[in-house]
């Protein structure tokens, strides 16, 4: 039988792995809040920052966590550049359907040039800290996945004050809600979007740095993440951070809950079967998301 | 309307280019055959060259291994040469591309027997393709040594000419573990195993070879977990295991499942007292992306740098100079494939189409072939080889032969020291 022992343990790793999950999801949302975009290259762009971080410290030595100083202000710029000039530019009419052939585009060209530059060699970032954990209650916490929880935990706040505190996140979210009246009040719409899609990639930096910490990285990763990514933002709501980070939390507790007795590969199935069972009973998600009401 | 029109246009001209893009890569690897290769086919004649066709994924999902045993079959080229050639003709290698497609596959060796009338043939890389690549060997009655495909489908189709150049099939690959452990005395061997598997066909065969034979024999399983080939949390399998507490751990693994397989278990302190990984060990990434904690680790190998086999030495230093590095795995299958080859042709004294063919599969049925650079290799009537992978162990950082025993650097570490 399964002891209380395992419970625990796997209790507590479903909710570091939810933890990331919520950080990795929550750029999806806000692309999707700000301006119904689709954006299949999130997961390309955690997998790129996760490359950066591998080899910022496989060339200097220094902990992968340092390379964030360079990719978060680097993905911010890309993410405000590709608005700018790619995302804004589709008709508003097919913006949703557009949106998927474009960043499923960028998604390949991100690959094939990781590809390109670093192989398709799996790698993982040798850490002196990464096989240590902390004793807590008899169960084991690695090292890893509490910085990575911390980070996530650390992101999803500054955003949520960002979003609720500051002139900006007032004028972001007046944009979400209702983009002609927040341009009647004189809202630079397209500007304040740009800057929100830079800030959902700058997220992007961060969960792959965290990613890199506790998983091998290979180009082709991308494609397993988006699947689930995409899954819990709809069970959150769409556009809905608080959401996401619950639903992300929930699903990846009950994932690795789920494989003590149907194993790994049926575990993974919970994302799916979530997403039908929203879809079915609450289309517009289970937290917040008003939005996705209209499409 | 018109810029629906236009994106429509678009979209099909995008999509023409793929096309053509892909046909083309194709092509132009195809039509690459190493040696030129134009004229085959002589009968028998003492001043035409020996020609030997080849179809290698040498792009696509396998071209990693497919370019790993083109280089084999190279090396055996250069050496065969260079000691006066094989019945005192010299060889030449056709190689075409199939791109990993197992249609291709199929038309490169129809073309080669029928328009390049190739005089043998040598096997292409993995199961995908071999099976289809020895239905056309076979209708046309041409002997077929293949270097890569273990699995035991593969054995199953009721060819004759079929011939696997490695010492055993998946399934056999830890025999020589599983006798190792059933000869300890009871109160020292281990008592509960733990299995996890990817899902796949290879690495499942190569764990469930060692579960069965030890479960038959008494020993616990209190874990068995297949995980998808994408998996790369592994921290509640991780969890399930350390719960467990089992004495051997068996990872039917490729290499990055075994990687994050371990360190999550280091994270939760689990101490195995003999564990196991197909493939991932011998990966030259592997102490590092672990973290150096190698030592104790064993896996199983058809391959050894340092096996003291007598054609061994001098593969290797033929294979440095002509692609300046050390053999792995899969050159040396290209190169063994050469040597099953070369010692039924020079038994029987013949390398042509028709009957000659033939005669080189019923030797290669009767024989054994005493010296390849994987030891010596014998064949039951379906072609599958009668031996064991060797068993190697890290020890201080090094990987070491520690089975079986007349191939030994060293004795088998158990308990193994902790990770």
């Amino acid at each position: 039988m399964v002891s209380g022992a395992l419970l625990f343990q796997s209790l507590i790793l479903g909710l570091l792995l939810g933890g990331l999950y919520a950080l990795l999801a929550a750029g999806l949302t806000l692309y999707f809040g700000i301006m119904r975009v689709v954006m299949l290259a999130h997961a390309a762009f955690i997998i790129l920052s996760a490359y950066l971080a591998w080899w910022f410290s496989s060339v200097t030595g220094l902990d992968p966590m340092i390379s964030l100083v360079g990719s978060v202000p680097l993905f911010y710029g890309i993410g405000y550049l590709l608005h700018r000039y790619l995302l804004s530019r589709l008709r508003p009419t097919t913006m949703t359907m557009m949106s998927v052939l474009l960043t499923f585009g960028i998604a390949l060209a991100i690959e094939g040039l990781l590809g390109l530059v670093w192989t398709g060699t799996q790698r993982r970032i040798n850490l002196p800290y990464g096989p240590t954990s902390i004793s807590f209650l008899g169960a084991q916490i690695p090292v890893v996945q509490i910085i990575s929880f911390g980070l996530a935990a650390l992101s999803l706040g500054v955003l949520y004050l960002i979003m609720k505190r500051t002139q900006f996140g007032r004028s972001l979210r007046a944009t979400i809600q209702h983009g002609q009246a927040a341009q009647l009040v004189g809202i630079d719409t397209t500007k304040v979007a740009g800057m929100g899609f830079g800030l959902g990639l700058a997220t992007a930096a961060i969960g792959g740095a965290a990613l890199s910490l506790q998983a091998t990285i290979y180009p082709s990763l991308h494609w397993h993440w988006i699947g689930p990514l995409m899954a819990i933002i709809v069970v959150g709501g769409l556009g809905s951070i608080p959401g996401a980070a619950i639903a992300a939390l929930a699903l990846g507790t009950i994932r690795v809950l789920l494989e003590i007795p149907m194993g790994p590969t049926w575990a993974q199935t919970i994302f799916y079967v979530a997403l039908f069972l929203t879809l079915m009973l609450r289309p517009q998600g289970f937290f917040g998301g008003r939005l996705a009401q209209r499409f | 309307m018109s810029t629906k029109r236009w994106t429509q246009a678009g979209a099909v001209a995008a999509v023409a280019a793929l096309l053509l893009a892909a046909c083309g890569n194709g092509d132009g690897g195809g039509g690459g055959g190493t040696d030129g290769g134009g004229g085959g086919g002589g009968d028998g004649d003492t001043d035409d060259p020996i020609v030997i066709g080849v179809s290698l994924p040498l792009t696509g999902d396998f071209a990693e291994p497919g370019k790993g045993v083109q280089r084999g079959y190279e090396t055996w080229v250069e050496m065969v040469n260079a000691n006066g050639g094989l019945l005192g003709r010299q060889v030449e290698l056709i190689v075409l591309d199939d791109a990993s497609d197992p249609a291709r596959v199929v038309s490169d060796y129809e073309s080669l027997i029928a328009q390049e009338e190739v005089d043998l043939l040598f096997g292409p890389f993995s199961t995908r393709l071999v099976v289809p690549a020895s239905r056309v060997a076979s209708e046309y009655g041409m002997l077929f040594v293949e270097p890569a495909a273990a699995a035991p489908e593969v054995f199953e189709n009721g060819f004759e000419n079929i011939f696997y150049a490695a010492p055993a099939i998946a399934s056999d690959h830890y025999n020589y573990l599983a006798d190792y452990i059933l000869a300890m005395p009871e109160d020292e061997r281990p008592q509960t195993m733990a299995v996890t598997s990817m899902d796949d066909p290879f690495a499942q065969g190569t764990a469930y070879g060692l579960r069965d034979a030890l479960v038959e024999a008494g020993v616990e399983l209190v874990v068995d977990e297949v995980y998808p080939p994408n998996a790369t949390d592994m921290s509640a399998i991780a969890a399930q295991i350390a719960d467990a507490d089992p004495d051997l751990l068996v990872g039917g693994s490729l290499y990055q499942d075994a990687v994050n397989l371990i360190l999550a278990l280091q994270q939760l302190n689990y101490q195995p007292r003999m564990v196991a990984f197909s493939t991932a060990p011998t990966n030259p990434e592997f102490p590092e992306a672990i973290g150096g904690a190698v030592d104790g680790i064993l896996s199983p190998t058809g391959y050894s740098l340092t096996a003291d086999w007598p054609s061994n030495a001098p593969f290797i230093e033929m294979h440095n100079e002509i692609h300046g590095m050390d053999p792995q795995e899969d050159e040396a299958n290209g190169y063994t494939t050469g040597q099953v080859v070369q010692a039924a042709v020079e038994a029987v004294g013949c390398a042509e189409q028709g009957e000659c063919q033939q005669q080189l599969i019923d030797w290669l049925h009767e024989n054994s072939v005493e010296d390849t650079v994987v030891g010596p290799l014998g064949w039951d009537e379906a072609g599958r080889p009668d031996g064991a992978h060797m068993l190697l162990q890290y020890q201080e950082g090094e990987i070491t032969i520690v089975l079986p025993e007349d191939a030994a650097q060293a004795e088998l570490l158990y308990p193994k020291p902790e990770w």
